[in-house]
């Protein structure tokens, strides 16, 4: 049995494999499936998790890694899913297209949210919002 | 007891208060002698279902003949709420919402009360893809809508016993006017299904116009925002099995032989690919290899039969093989106007130049991936798909199911870009289905992804221009070799002419009295297939990277050589010179950075593209800005359209910055990201866009942003390096990512 803190709250979870990423074991065995496989190799960012605040890529990080540690995904931000400032600001400003990447975006700008224009921001956005998520950015950190 | 109504009616007999664009939308939207049918149902509510008689360009290229069927919906609530159906997908793009503003347009209601849904398939559904969602369905929706609200209106005047005239509906309310009685949409639902729809709705004014033409807050969004969208890879069923795919890693091999099933691997032959199913993705993945840095350890060893043709899948072989074609092949003529040949010899001076394009990946941030759940008796599928009547129909031909006893699903799609009109991916789900007998829900490794797409073609392409002493086109020959999308998959013969492979270089918008353009089919047998602008994605980069070069040998500044030569097109020339102002073109540029121009017509809409650079090297540049001026007619939703503009030119600067994608042996060379760079943030340009609103017909958004930004940047870094880039990517040493 392995123990995951995930958004607050304590998930006992039978894992196959103490290799497996953090990524499966959030999406396939605790069912939040929020957080995206993208590459699997740590490049493009759709799997971005916060690791005690710290902003992850849980494809390539193996659930033992995370065992005793506050893991924040997508769907801990805000407890009805809109509020938070980051959220709200990608809203406003119409950022996600497909969407797809955005969960990993608005979990890497919340690294360092209050701050910041996310210029630092490695992932990848195929739909190409960057210019959005930018402004959302620096929209957030006022509201 | 529910009654039910039937009226057909030819849908030519739609007008429009509007009368200056009635005749050009009822051109677009009346393909062939369709009929349109309403049936209202009383059922606690009220459905309007309708067909939407369009075809986007790939079910036409297809073969697919017109909708005849009921294929879309407009459902009251008793609570008000507008609930539309249609049967195309959101991939993105963001025409769900847009088609749902026009609804609610019609019917008078608040955004807020609209909720917009994937309709199930028909047997001829809608098929996203050619940039078609609003041009082709503008006006039947707002038709439907119309008709919706006069049944309204209609039914409350029967309740009340007074004149239709003294009626009148808003906001979800229908108000009479004299007594100020009302009756909710809800309320009245049931009276109105009860009544013949109109033969004739009335369309909503130009002057009256209230969402239309307004940026409204897309419908899928917030849930974009907080995990909660549910993309084809979040489908999760009871009992559900999971299941990797590893194709031959040669195009044209096959499994040779079946590894053993253990350590909870299941493993299905799939002809070409073998796949593994587990109890979670992560180990069917490991299973085969793949997935991750530490997929397994490698996985298991498979037999492949490798037939001796792999070897003819090869980059620098095809690439011979097309400059034999562009020097000797046969030609097909797409199009010839005057006497090109005879022009060019007259001619003060000639420019010749050869262009080169790569194969492309799609590259979509979801990967293929498909659930399936298969009984004896019916067959239940979840897909992100842009073809959704397709799937139906291949999963009927492997169950042996009638098309009656299957359900798709129509999740939202994380990005298509053309690559999920295909059925590969649902053919191999529906297979393991059925050999293993559990619902199962496949996920392609992006190493699959990548290695297996269907790519964009590759392209040489040839042009030579004939000047005269005043610097006029008088002759023109364009020559464009390229292997065929619609020949490879039957649906023309081969070396036949494809009107996808010669789009963008014909019909071309300047002034040429002479002009001839080939087309040579190449025998390459890489699957290829639709990427975001198709055709245009590689003959726009020739024809207005050519258009610059014939500029700087006559001397002439390259705005102003395209004005000269677009003298009698107004609509260019507006576009253009929106694109030149916003742009600042006739602006002081600072030392270092230079900018380079382009336009062209792509999918009915025409975008202009001003490029701004700086630190152009031989081995890099940095984009400083991009300025885009757009005409794609009435706009529906402004917002949507800037998105779409910001997004194809992202996705057009990557590619020809760095995508590229050679074979050797029958195996891709890029197998995930790190070898496949795309624009990231700290390469993102400021872009700004123009829409240029008018009241023409409503024409593509979704890829006509892409097909300049090639060509605009390609002027740009000639202009401050000398160097003229006809061979691409840009870059390709560059074209690699890093983690982090």
């Amino acid at each position: 049995m392995t123990t995951l803190n995930i958004n607050g709250v304590v998930h006992n979870v039978t894992v196959p494999d103490p290799n497996m990423p953090l990524l499966w074991v959030i999406r396939d065995i605790v069912g939040l499936t929020g957080t995206k496989y993208g590459c699997g190799i740590e490049v493009c960012g759709a799997c971005t998790v916060l690791i005690d605040g710290s902003a992850e890529r849980s494809c390539n990080m193996s659930v033992s890694e995370a065992v005793g540690r506050k893991i924040t995904t997508i769907e801990g931000v805000s407890a009805d899913g809109v509020s938070h400032p980051l959220q709200k600001a990608w809203i406003q400003l119409q950022v996600p297209q497909c969407g797809y990447c955005q969960s990993g975006m608005i979990m890497a700008a919340l690294e360092n949210f209050p701050g910041g224009d996310g210029s630092g921001i490695s992932n990848v956005c195929v739909c190409g919002t960057y210019q959005r998520i930018k402004a959302a950015i620096v929209l957030a950190n006022t509201l | 007891m529910p009654a039910e109504l039937v009226l057909e009616e030819p849908v030519s007999t739609v007008t429009e208060i509007a009368e200056n664009e009635a005749a050009s939308e009822t051109l677009q939207t009346s393909s062939g002698p369709s009929r349109r049918a309403f049936i209202a149902t009383a059922t606690g509510g009220f459905m309007l279902q309708f067909c939407l008689p369009g075809l986007s360009r790939v079910a036409q290229a297809a073969g697919t003949v017109a909708p005849t069927q009921f294929n879309s919906y407009i459902q009251i609530g008793a609570d008000s709420s507008i609930t539309v159906l249609f049967g195309g997908c959101e991939l993105g793009q963001g025409s769900m919402s847009g088609l749902a503003q026009l609804v609610a347009e019609e019917l008078i209601v608040a955004w807020s009360k609209v909720k917009s849904v994937s309709a199930p398939p028909s047997a001829i559904s809608y098929i996203t893809g050619g940039s078609s969602a609003i041009r082709t369905n503008y006006l039947p929706l707002r038709t439907a809508g119309a008709a919706v609200r006069m049944m309204l209106i209609q039914a409350a005047a029967n309740t009340w016993g007074v004149p239709v005239s003294e009626c009148m509906a808003s906001n979800g309310i229908v108000t009479h006017t004299p007594t100020k009685r009302t009756l909710t949409y809800g309320a009245l639902a049931p009276a109105a299904a009860k009544l013949t729809p109109p033969t004739n709705p009335t369309l909503i004014a130009d002057s009256n116009l209230k969402l239309i033409g307004k940026p409204l807050a897309r419908l899928d969004i917030p849930n974009k925002v907080n995990g909660r969208a549910i993309y084809g890879i979040d489908v999760r069923i009871p009992n559900m099995v999971y299941a990797a795919v590893k194709h031959c890693p040669s195009l044209g091999g096959t499994l040779a032989s079946m590894p053993a099933n253990a350590n909870g691997i299941t493993w299905v032959n799939l002809g070409n690919a073998i796949a593994a199913v587990a109890s979670n993705t992560y180990s069917a993945m490991a299973a085969i290899g793949e997935g991750g840095d530490n997929g397994g350890g490698g996985g298991a060893n498979f037999n492949w039969h490798i037939p001796a043709s792999a070897a003819q899948v090869n980059s620098t072989l095809y690439a011979a093989q097309a400059a034999t074609l562009m020097a000797s092949g046969k030609p097909v003529n797409a199009e010839l106007i005057g006497n090109p040949a005879a022009a060019m010899k007259t001619a003060a001076s000639t420019l010749t130049a050869t262009y080169s394009f790569p194969y492309l990946a799609h590259a979509c941030m979801e990967v293929l991936n498909c659930t399936v759940n298969l009984t004896s008796t019916t067959c239940e599928i979840w897909a992100p798909t842009q073809a959704s009547g397709w799937v139906q129909a291949t999963a009927s031909a492997i169950t042996g199911l009638p098309l009656t006893a299957i359900t798709v699903h129509t999740t939202l799609l994380g990005g298509g870009l053309g690559r999920k009109i295909e059925q590969d991916y649902i053919a191999q789900a529906v297979t393991i289905a059925k050999t293993i007998k559990k619902p199962v829900k496949l996920t392609w490794p992006r190493e699959e992804d990548f290695g297996r797409d269907q790519y964009r073609p590759m392209v040489l392409a040839r042009v030579q221009g004939g000047l005269d002493a005043k610097h006029n086109i008088v002759a023109w020959e364009n020559r464009i070799v390229t292997p065929s999308i619609l020949a490879q998959r039957g649906w023309i013969a081969a070396g036949a002419e494809d009107g996808q492979a010669t789009e963008a270089a014909t019909g071309l918008p300047y002034a040429m009295l002479n002009r001839s353009v080939d087309f040579v089919a190449h025998p390459a047998t890489v699957p290829i297939g639709f990427w975001r602008s198709v055709g245009c994605s590689f003959n726009t980069y020739v024809i207005e990277s050519f258009i610059d070069e014939l500029a700087h040998q006559a001397g002439i500044d390259p705005y102003t050589y395209r004005r000269t030569l677009l003298a009698n097109n107004p609509r260019f020339l507006a576009v253009l010179d929106a694109a030149a102002q916003l742009g600042g073109w006739t602006t002081a540029l600072p030392a270092g950075h230079a900018r380079g121009i382009a336009i062209s017509e792509a999918f009915g809409t025409v975008v202009a593209e001003v490029v701004e650079i700086s630190g152009a090297t031989a081995t890099g540049l940095k984009v400083v800005s991009v300025a885009c001026a757009v005409d794609c007619g009435r706009v529906i939703n402004p917002d949507s359209v800037t998105a779409q503009m910001q997004g194809g030119i992202v996705h057009g600067l990557s590619s020809v910055l760095w995508g590229h994608i050679t074979f050797t042996n029958g195996t891709a060379s890029v197998r995930n990201f790190n070898n496949y760079r795309l624009v990231r943030m700290a390469d993102m340009p400021v872009i700004k866009v123009k829409i240029l609103s008018n009241t023409n017909a409503p024409t593509g958004a979704g890829e006509p942003g892409v097909p300049p930004l090639g060509p605009a940047l390609a002027n740009a870094y000639f202009r401050a390096t000398g160097i003229r880039v006809r061979n691409l990517p840009f870059f390709p040493a560059a074209s690699t990512m890093s983690d982090g």
